[in-house]
Parts: structure tokens; C-alpha cells; sequence
């Protein structure tokens, strides 16, 4: 029996039972049974995404289950990485889920009603198919329906918060022009391929013109970055991410932007067969740009979810990174590093999923705790939250690229095909390699100050609010959910020697021009054809001994002075207060005078004088803002041009049913006349 | 299609004394302005489109089309001038006292009209020349002004008779244009314009309540600025 079938119908049977259960059962134990079978349908998909990925075929074709085109279905060992991929986060979200929207949490946030619980398995459900869909109406109908049950989960907490309506009107607009784009560059393929099936496209992809391959990979490139929030189509994902609940946030920032780089590796190299090398450097840039632009957004960001929802930006823009390097060297021929930079990248979509999953999550667990994302009002949550503190520390050093952290193995791998590829041949190889590499170490280093920023501005020191001074730690379920994520992540970390040859047949699906990137040893990563090898594991445990010898030492040398309690210095000015902390904004502002030209910060000083004397200052106010420029450059002078024509068109309608009417009748009748003149 | 020299002559008169009736129906629709007696031009058209589907029922000896006669005179002779009647007395004034075009030059323009829909279906009719294919420019005059009367008349009922004149000479367009209209497609917009129609009727209730009065353009309050 395949696994495969049986992981995939076992899926989608438990979300359709989910959401059927959501509908029935009362408000009580709404929840736990519809985060129970969430996650089982999550467990389920990754069993069927890991035997796809071993090489277990699965093909199903409905005919009859959709007008016109029907269904069809295909499980390959790329779409199976990705279904895996999100299947492992919805079980950590379907879990944290079944605490975080339990009627009986604080607040009441109201997210155990049956509007919210009913949509929650679809999205899983639907997220599931499009790596698994195998033609272009069984993708666009599983990609919109992945949209718009997305954007039902985003708008659950509006009446609660009015920012939530409006992230959602940027993602409800953002998301259909990406689905329009794919729609037009897969229907001007299919127009050449009989069916539409992906077999059909992928053997009618030779006959196409280079111009024809060019516009096709072009247009769903456009639609599937903004999925991906790939600058400049990121304006969404900074306010949709957030304002979502968290769990959901999770599910999107970890799980659904990754479907936009499965749909690039998809049509670029599986079905148009790599094409031109102008694509592939066109990739690379916007991921280059896209990760510095993201992590400096971040960086400034004084958000927890808004900061983690920058960090997927900057995150995806590495993804592409790898795969945009990996189109230019399949281009050029060079197997083995076109192999390596692919590796790299789906190596870092499965790292990232794993920790934004916990990033999100515990990013959650403060929310629900205190009831604010605001890293200024925070502090002081270690000792009230130890568990989500414990695990965020986990989540923020795997996503900071430092050795012991997940993300680490996957940006060496990168790397190391970048700075081969600089001697791959060509001038464009000679100047594309070098800026990449610039880019991902300048991206590196803004993630770790990030990061440092939000655990140590967000948890330690003292709590600056009195909702952070009376937090309480979360619920089993949540803790669990969390654990599981991290869990993921110190394996991802640790043991890269497992999964890595794993990726060979996923790498080997994309195209023929990719090679298998990586020979397995028991304890050291090392690669073919390049010098490379890495061994986390014997780092960890280097790292491991080293920091058991300091500690050591200090005692010994400690041991031998006497030890005295005493006070904090504090320069003599009484007890510290929390407002002498480091906040979030003043710990970014020597990162915000580096990057002035780029961020453009928004600064504002008032000063007011005494009545009696303009000599003495009576108050100073200080306001800064670091605002998205690429939004207000790129998405302001468009909003502002079609508010003046809806202006303009609100002329035409003073109100009156007959002026409405006489519209269409005088537009009838004129058509009619032409007809008649014409003819 | 039907077959021209199937037809008698006396078929072809009767069918051509409906068709004449169907449009003077709809243009006296334009020239009354009583709401009663609209209601009742509006009936006698129904009759007249009855008698065109049983002129036709006749002559190609269809039951199915026979049905369909007794349908139409039951729906649009009976049931839809019973409703539409039902709406008025609550329907504050019982005349269209300034339509936004007058009489006289709502009568030149349904002339116009009526030359526009025998240009517009010249084409159709030399695809198959019969003496019923003939006829079908009555049915689009009659919707264009249908089209004509709801945009020009201010009073709820009169709209409601413009919209149901377009469905009527919808109706007559696709029995001289077609050989049979298959039964169900009948029932399932005979049952569209039901709906359309009680609808209308609620709302027109409402209208009274709310302004005291059914001119649509007391509606203009209603758009945002």
C-alpha cells in the first residue's frame, strides 16, 4: 500500500472532518477537537510529504470532480518536501491552537467560535494540495482557495482591533493581483499545452519562444513573490502576518510564503526546463534585496510580530537567493553547484519553517500572556514565562545564522555555492556571486542584531509594563506545541547530515540539470565536487566542552576570593528603574544612523518654550518613525491615483436609479445602432 | 425551424395579429399614464404573447408548446397583473403625474426604437426566412421599451411593468426565434421573474413606508457621499 495515498487521504479526510466537527459541536470543546484533528491532518501530510519525498509515486485523477477540467493530482519528491514542510508546522499550529483559541483563555478573544474553527482545516487542507496539485486548474483552484481561507483567518480578530480590517484589504488586494498574474502566465502556457496537466506543459515548454517563456515565468514569478513577500510586493505581509492570530500567523509566515518559492522552482525549472540566464538573475537580485531590505526592516521594527513577519521577507529573499543562483548555474551548465545552491535554498525553506514556527508561536504565547506585541511595553518576561522565554532564545538563535542554530547550516551551504559559483565562468558570474555574498553575510549580521533585540529587549531586564509585570506563563497545549517546534529545530540544527541526502531525489525532481549536492557521513556534512565539510554535531559538542571548561574555571577561580553581596552600580543615582533599560527603539537607533539613507527615518523634535522666557524649554517632544519606504515611494502615488479616479467616477453617480439605468440603455442602444450602421 | 409552407395563411395572419397586439400593448404601456390601466395593457399583453405561443402550439401540433400557451396566459395575464396590483393601493398615488420624458416624445422614441430593433435583426432573420422569423423584431421593440419605460417613468409600479415588458418580449424573442423552448428554461424563468416580482413588490411597500411616497428618485438620499 503507498504511503503516500494513504498519508494524503488520512489528511484530508481529518480536515474534513475538522471542519464539519467546528460546524456541529458546541463552543466548549470546540477547540480541542478541532485542533486535535488539525493535527492530525498535519501529521498526515508529513507522512505522505516524507514518502513522496522517498520516492513513493502518487497520481490520482478525478475527472469528474471539477467542471471542465477536473482534478489531478501528482505527489513528486519536490511537491512532497513542501507538503511535509507544511504539514509539520500545522500540527505545531493545530496544537498551540487548541490553548491559544480556548474560550476559557484570558480575554476571551472569541476565536473558538465557529466561524474561525470551520475555516482554520480548510486552510491546512488547502495549503496540503498545491504542492500536490499536477494541473493548472487544480492549482489555481487550490492556490485561490488557499487565499481566501487565509484571508478569512487573518480578518477573525476585526472587530477587536480596526487595524485588522485594513491588513486585510492590502492582503485581499495584494493576493489577487498575484493570483491574477499566475493566472495569466499559466493560461498563455496552456494555450500551447492540450489538458493543461503539468506532463502536458512540461513537454510542450521546448516549442514555446524564448519571448512566450520569458512573459510566462515573468508573470507567475510576479504573482508567486508577492505570495512569498518578496520586495516589492511585501507591503502585506507586514500587516497580514501580524494582525492574523498567532497560530495562524504561524501557518502563513512559516508554511503558506513558502508555496510561492515551490511555484517558482516549479514552472522555472520543472516546467519551463531553466530557460534564460536573465530570469534567474533577475531572482537572485529581488532575493537579495529582498533580505537586506527585510532583516534592516526588522531590525527597526518595534513590533514582535511585525519583526518576525519582516524576517519571512528577509528569509524568502535567501531562499531565492539560492534558487536564483541555482537557475544561473543549471543555465550555464555547472550541475553540481546548480545542485548545491537548490539544496541550500529548500534546506533553508524546511529551517525556516521550522523556526518561524516557534518564533511565531512563542510570539503568541507573550500576546496571550500580556496582551501586547509592543517590544517597548515588554521586558522582564523570564522570570514569569520561563518556558516561552527558554524556547524564544531557542527560536532566535536558530534564526540568526550563528553556529548551534539551524539557519546556520543552510546559509553555509549557500554560501559556499556562492563563493564557488564566483569561478563558475562568465562576467556575470564574476559580479552576480560576489554582491550575493555580500548580501546574505550583511543579511547574517543585521538577523543576529535583530534577534538580540527582540529576546533581549522582549525578556530580559524588567518588565516595563504592568501587563508584562503580571504575565503568566501559557498552557500545556501551547508549551507543547512550542517544544515541538523547538525540538524541530535543534534536530534541523544538529543532525543537517540527515536530511541534506535526503534532498537529493527533491533536487533531482526539479530538473535534469541539478545534480545531488552532498555525500553523507555519519557525523560530517561533506560535500561533492567542492571542498566543504561541516560537522554541527562535533561543533555543538567542541562548543559544549568549551563552555563546561569555563564554567569550570570561574568556580576554581572564584572559589579562591571571598564573594560579597552587593547592589548594581548605578552611578549613584538610586534604585534602576526600567526606564533606564535599553528599549527596543533606542537598541536600533545606531543601526538606524548607519542605514539613514535607506530607511529614511522620520524624525520629529517639538520644542516649547517657557511662557515668560523663549531662553528656557519648558518641554521637548521627540517622535521618530521609520516608515516602509518602498511603500510609500511604490504603493502611495498608485493608491492616491485610484482614489482620484474613484473621485472622478463618483460624478457619474449622483444617486438616481434612472441616471443608472438610462447608462445601460443608452449603452445598449448604441451598440445596437453600431450594429446596424456597421453591419 | 419551422417550415414556411407548414404555415397556413391563416396561421400566419392570427400570429401576426399577436405579434401586432404584443406591440401596441407595450406602446400604450408608454402612453397611459393611469397605474390601473398600465396594469391592464400590461395583462392584455400577456394574452397577446399567450396567443402567439398558441398560434405556433397549433400549427407544429405540440403539446408541449400547448402547455406552455396555458403558462404563459396563467403567469403573465393573471398571476403577475394580480400581484403587481396587490402593490398598488398602498402605492400612494395612483398616477405617473411627470414622467422624465413626455408622452409625445416617449411615443416618437418607441417609434425610433421600433425602426432599431428591425435594423438590429435583419441579420437574424436572413439566417432562416419564414414568416415567423419575421416576427422577431417585435420581440426586441418590446424590449427596448421596457428598457425605455424604466428609465423614464418615476413611479415603483411603472418600473415594475418595464421590467417585466423586457421579460415578456425576452420571452417572445425566444419562441419566433426558436423552434420549441424546452420546457424547463420556460418554468425556470417564468419562476425568476416570480421572484423578481415579489421582490419588487416588498420593496415598493417599504418605499411607502419609509417616504410616503414610491418616486424612485427620493432614492438619491440613499448614496453615500
Amino acid at each position: 500500500m503507498n504511503p503516500a495515498a494513504v498519508g494524503l487521504g488520512l489528511s484530508l479526510g481529518a480536515a474534513a472532518v475538522a471542519s464539519v466537527t467546528a460546524l456541529v459541536c458546541p463552543d466548549r470543546v470546540r477547540p480541542l477537537l478541532v485542533g486535535l484533528l488539525a493535527a492530525v491532518s498535519g501529521a498526515a501530510g508529513v507522512v505522505a510529504g516524507v514518502a513522496g519525498m522517498a520516492g513513493h509515486r502518487l497520481a490520482v485523477t478525478l475527472p469528474d470532480l471539477l467542471p471542465l477540467f477536473g482534478i489531478r493530482l501528482v505527489l513528486d519528491p519536490l511537491g512532497g518536501l513542501f507538503m511535509a514542510a507544511v504539514g509539520g508546522v500545522a500540527v505545531a499550529a493545530a496544537v498551540f491552537g487548541i490553548g491559544y483559541t480556548s474560550p476559557q483563555g484570558r480575554g476571551g478573544s472569541g476565536l473558538h467560535r465557529r466561524a474561525f474553527q470551520v475555516v482554520y482545516p480548510l486552510f491546512v487542507a488547502a495549503m496540503l494540495l498545491v504542492p500536490a496539485a499536477a494541473s493548472i486548474g487544480t492549482f489555481l483552484v487550490c492556490w485561490e482557495l488557499m487565499a481566501v481561507t487565509s484571508l478569512l483567518l487573518v480578518l477573525a480578530e476585526h472587530r477587536r482591533r480596526p487595524a485588522v480590517a485594513q491588513a486585510g484589504l492590502w492582503y485581499a488586494v495584494m493576493t489577487h493581483l498575484g493570483m491574477v498574474a499566475i493566472l495569466v502566465g499559466l493560461v498563455l502556457f496552456a494555450a500551447h499545452a492540450p489538458g493543461g496537466s503539468f506532463a502536458a506543459l512540461r513537454d510542450a515548454a521546448g516549442e514555446l519562444s524564448p519571448l512566450v517563456r520569458g512573459v510566462v515565468f515573468v508573470a507567475t514569478l510576479i504573482g508567486f513573490a508577492s505570495k512569498s513577500g518578496v520586495v516589492p510586493l511585501h507591503v502585506w505581509l507586514p500587516r497580514a502576518h501580524p494582525e492574523a492570530p498567532s497560530h495562524v500567523s504561524a501557518l502563513m509566515s512559516a508554511a503558506m510564503v513558502n508555496l510561492g518559492v515551490y511555484g517558482i522552482v516549479r514552472v522555472g525549472f520543472d516546467l519551463l526546463g531553466v530557460g534564460s540566464r536573465w530570469w534567474w538573475v533577475l531572482v537572485l537580485t529581488l532575493g537579495a534585496v529582498s533580505a537586506v531590505y527585510g532583516i534592516l526592516q526588522a531590525a527597526m521594527s518595534t513590533d514582535l510580530k511585525r519583526l518576525l513577519g519582516y524576517s519571512t521577507t528577509e528569509n524568502m529573499g535567501l531562499v531565492l537567493v539560492g534558487v536564483g543562483a541555482a537557475g544561473m548555474f543549471a543555465a550555464a551548465g555547472n550541475q553540481v553547484l546548480a545542485g548545491l545552491a537548490m539544496a541550500a535554498a529548500l534546506l533553508h525553506v524546511v529551517n525556516h519553517a521550522a523556526f518561524k514556527t516557534l518564533l511565531f508561536l512563542s510570539a503568541g504565547s507573550v500576546l496571550h500572556a500580556t496582551g501586547t506585541r509592543d517590544l517597548d511595553e515588554l521586558g522582564g518576561l523570564r522570570a514569569r514565562m520561563p518556558a516561552t522565554t527558554l524556547l524564544f532564545g531557542l527560536g532566535a538563535l536558530a534564526a540568526s545564522a550563528l553556529p548551534l542554530g539551524a539557519a546556520f547550516v543552510s546559509e553555509w551551504l549557500l554560501l559556499q555555492g556562492l563563493i564557488h559559483g564566483v569561478a563558475a565562468g562568465g562576467v556575470a558570474f564574476a559580479v552576480t556571486m560576489p554582491v550575493a555574498v555580500a548580501a546574505v553575510a550583511l543579511t547574517a549580521g543585521l538577523a543576529v542584531a535583530s534577534f538580540v533585540k527582540a529576546f533581549g529587549v522582549g525578556f530580559l531586564a524588567r518588565p516595563r509594563s504592568a501587563a508584562a509585570e503580571n504575565a503568566t506563563e501559557s498552557g500545556p497545549t501551547m508549551i507543547g506545541a512550542m517544544g515541538l517546534a523547538g525540538a524541530a529545530c535543534v534536530a534541523l540544527a544538529l543532525a543537517p547530515t540527515v536530511l541534506v541526502p535526503a534532498l537529493a531525489p527533491v533536487v533531482g525532481a526539479a530538473g535534469p540539470l541539478l545534480d545531488s549536492p552532498a555525500a553523507q557521513g555519519a557525523l560530517t556534512l561533506r560535500l561533492v565536487a567542492v571542498a566543504g565539510s561541516l560537522s554541527p554535531l562535533l561543533l555543538a559538542a567542541a562548543l559544549l566542552v568549551a563552555a563546561l571548561a569555563v564554567v569550570l574555571l570561574l568556580r576554581f577561580v572564584a572559589d579562591r576570593r571571598t564573594r560579597r553581596q552587593a547592589r548594581l552600580w548605578d552611578c549613584g543615582a538610586g534604585p534602576l528603574s526600567a526606564r533606564m533599560e535599553y528599549t527596543a527603539t533606542s537598541f536600533a537607533e545606531p543601526l538606524q544612523r548607519v542605514f539613514d539613507d535607506v530607511l529614511a527615518p522620520e524624525l520629529d523634535v517639538d520644542v516649547t518654550h517657557v511662557q515668560e522666557s523663549r531662553y528656557l524649554v519648558d518641554s521637548v517632544e521627540y517622535r521618530a518613525r521609520v516608515p516602509d519606504r518602498i511603500e510609500r515611494r511604490l504603493y502611495q502615488p498608485v493608491l492616491r491615483l485610484v482614489d482620484a479616479w474613484g473621485q472622478a467616477g463618483r460624478g457619474l453617480a449622483n444617486g438616481s436609479v434612472h441616471r443608472y439605468l438610462g447608462y445601460g440603455f443608452y449603452t445598449l442602444v448604441g451598440l445596437l445602432v453600431l450594429l446596424a450602421v456597421t453591419r | 425551424m419551422t417550415d414556411t409552407a407548414a404555415l397556413s395563411s391563416l396561421s400566419v395572419q392570427l400570429l401576426y395579429l399577436s405579434c401586432g397586439a404584443f406591440l401596441l400593448a407595450a406602446v400604450v404601456v408608454l402612453w397611459r399614464r393611469q397605474l390601473a390601466a398600465i396594469v391592464r395593457v400590461f395583462a392584455l399583453q400577456g394574452v397577446a404573447l399567450a396567443g402567439i405561443v398558441a398560434v405556433l402550439a397549433v400549427e407544429q401540433r405540440s403539446l408541449e408548446l400547448a402547455l406552455l400557451a396555458v403558462g404563459v396566459l396563467a403567469l403573465r395575464a393573471i398571476g403577475l397583473p394580480w400581484l403587481v396590483r396587490r402593490a398598488m393601493p398602498a402605492a400612494g398615488p395612483a398616477r405617473e403625474t411627470s414622467p422624465l420624458v413626455n408622452v409625445a416624445a416617449s411615443l416618437l422614441a418607441a417609434a425610433v426604437l421600433t425602426l432599431l430593433a428591425y435594423a438590429v435583426a435583419q441579420p437574424l432573420i436572413t439566417l432562416s426566412p419564414s414568416p415567423v422569423t419575421r416576427a422577431v423584431p417585435v420581440g426586441l421593440t418590446v424590449v427596448l421599451v421596457g428598457f425605455f419605460v424604466l428609465i423614464t417613468r418615476r413611479r415603483a409600479v411603472s418600473q415594475v411593468i418595464g421590467f417585466l415588458l423586457i421579460d415578456n418580449g425576452i420571452t417572445a424573442a425566444a419562441f419566433l426565434t426558436t423552434a420549441e423552448v424546452p420546457l424547463i428554461v420556460e418554468l425556470g424563468v417564468s419562476l425568476d421573474v416570480l421572484f423578481a416580482v415579489l421582490v419588487l413588490q416588498v420593496l415598493t411597500t417599504r418605499m411607502q413606508a419609509a417616504f410616503g411616497d414610491t418616486d424612485l428618485d427620493d432614492l438619491t438620499e440613499l448614496r453615500d457621499t
